[in-house]
């Protein structure tokens, strides 16, 4: 402790600063621990329901179970994009969308929004742990420059070179790089983990996506 | 157009406290660390051994008493060089000369071999009186230098000669303190080297002895001191009843006189 309450102006505010950077990826790691693990979870049973249901009207009373599945959104969009397109074209055409594809385009349309839009929500604050883990390695080791300079003038004033004189300066001036590593290690190990997370969520929905279209279509063509 | 987002976006406030709590309870489980493990830094003091001035016996590398005073060491004696070659005759009248000298070399040489007794004995005889002439040439040469090193025509005694008052004196003194010095050499660095200024009273003894300029060899100077300790029983006083004050510098090889500085 004493090396934190010793140390001059300039480390102190690299210190907080680099503190705050923890403090924050931290948030953001167990924000998106949370975050990632319900989706996974909760896209796994919708994916389950979703292919027992034999219509998708059944599905959507049941979709507020599933809030936290990026594959839910989109199957929210999708199903809403469906529905205005069948209510446009009426019941005139006995509910066929089989002489224009424009309802299926519209529908597609909407599923890569709702994909993209999902995709930025996963991703926000990614680059927050990004950035913490490649600057606060650097924002530790400016502080401890700045100490070991701030230390070395002390030891021109004294003019003792002695090891005693030496160590605690430059002790407090390492401790900046330290915490600048403790803030960048996790950051960097949990940015490259949601990335992968993200990646595989993505994935699915995609494949969801296409399948949806593919349900969509076949029904159409069947009728 | 989006129907709805996933309430968990309006939650992130709830993981920065979480976040924060965390980070607090490392600083205060670092804080119980140190108070229960204080960390202290333990400076140990470096010492440094000068090996090169470290007093250590090194009886391959000689006494230092060995090497110092190439005049008081003794000549060697000559060699009984006997010449291989005998076939070359001796002028006759340089037998005459020498047979009284060694007669006794000469019968044996007679009774061992007959055929060129004369001439060997001859050789002999000649090369025994070249080296005991030698042999005295030496020992007068070393007197002699001894005599002129010591100021006055009598050695082992103070001169009052001279112009400057005090200038054979000190030589005296010099000498005397080579021999004591010669006694109490204890040092084995190899070229130490202390001027000592020494202040003789008018009754003879020292009034003041002081190292003008240290050799850096504690056991040098003190076999320095020790030396002018055992010269001082026996010092005369000076001449005209002044004070006598001089620097001598001390090497292993002897003592020179530096004057009075």
């Amino acid at each position: 402790m004493a090396l934190l309450t010793g140390a001059g102006l300039v480390v102190k505010l690299v210190l907080i600063l680099l503190i705050f950077f923890s403090v924050v990826s931290w948030a953001i790691i167990l924000f998106k621990l949370f975050q990632v693990h319900r989706a996974n979870s909760e896209s796994d049973r919708f994916m389950d329901f979703f292919w027992k249901s034999k219509r998708f009207d059944a599905i959507a009373s049941q979709v507020d179970r599933f809030a936290n599945s990026p594959l839910t959104v989109l199957f929210n969009e999708g199903y809403g994009e469906l529905k205005k397109v069948v209510n446009d074209h009426g019941p005139s055409e006995g509910g066929a969308l089989s002489t224009d594809l424009g309802g299926i385009e519209n529908v597609s349309r909407a599923l890569r929004r709702a994909t993209n839009s999902e995709i930025t929500r996963l991703e926000k604050y990614l680059t927050f742990l990004a950035t913490t883990g490649s600057t606060s390695p650097f924002i530790g080791l400016f502080g401890t420059v700045w100490g070991i300079m701030t230390a070395f003038e002390g030891i021109g004033k004294t003019g003792s070179a002695s090891l005693a004189v030496v160590a605690p300066g430059i002790a407090e001036a390492l401790i900046a790089t330290a915490i600048g590593l403790v803030a960048a290690i996790p950051a960097v190990m949990a940015y490259n983990h949601f990335q992968h997370k993200i990646r595989v969520l993505i994935n699915e929905m995609d494949s969801f996506s296409t399948e949806f279209l593919n349900i969509v279509q076949r029904n159409i063509a069947g009728k | 157009m989006t129907t709805r987002y996933p309430a968990s976006n309006t939650n992130f406030s709830i993981f920065f406290i979480v976040s924060i709590i965390l980070h607090l309870a490392v600083l205060l489980l670092m804080i119980w660390w140190t108070k229960l493990f204080p960390f202290q830094m333990t400076i140990q003091e470096a010492y440094y051994v000068d090996v090169v001035n470290l007093p250590v016996a090194a009886p391959r590398s000689g006494s230092p008493t060995q090497k110092g005073n190439d005049n008081e060491a003794p000549t060697p004696p000559p060699r009984p060089a006997v010449p291989e070659n005998m076939a070359v005759p001796a002028p006759p009248q340089k037998s005459t000369r020498t047979t009284k000298q060694l007669p006794a070399v000469k019968s044996h040489e007679k009774t061992s071999t007959p055929a060129e007794p004369d001439e060997f004995a001859e050789r002999m005889a000649k090369l025994a009186g070249k080296a005991e002439s030698q042999q005295q040439e030496a020992a007068l040469e070393r007197i002699r230098r001894k005599m002129t090193t010591s100021g006055s025509g009598r050695s082992g005694m103070p001169g009052a000669s001279g112009n400057e008052a005090g200038s054979s004196y000190s030589a005296y003194i010099q000498s005397r303190l080579k021999d004591a010095f010669r006694e109490t050499i204890s040092y084995t660095s190899k070229q130490p080297e202390v001027l000592i200024r020494l202040v003789i009273g008018a009754d003879g003894r020292i009034s003041r002895k002081k190292i003008e300029q240290s050799s850096g060899d504690r056991s040098f100077e003190l076999a320095a001191l020790r030396a002018i300790d055992i010269a001082s029983e026996k010092f005369p006083p000076p001449p005209g009843h002044r004070d006598f004050e001089g620097v001598f510098v001390f090497r292993p090889q002897g003592i020179s006189n530096g004057g009075k500085l």
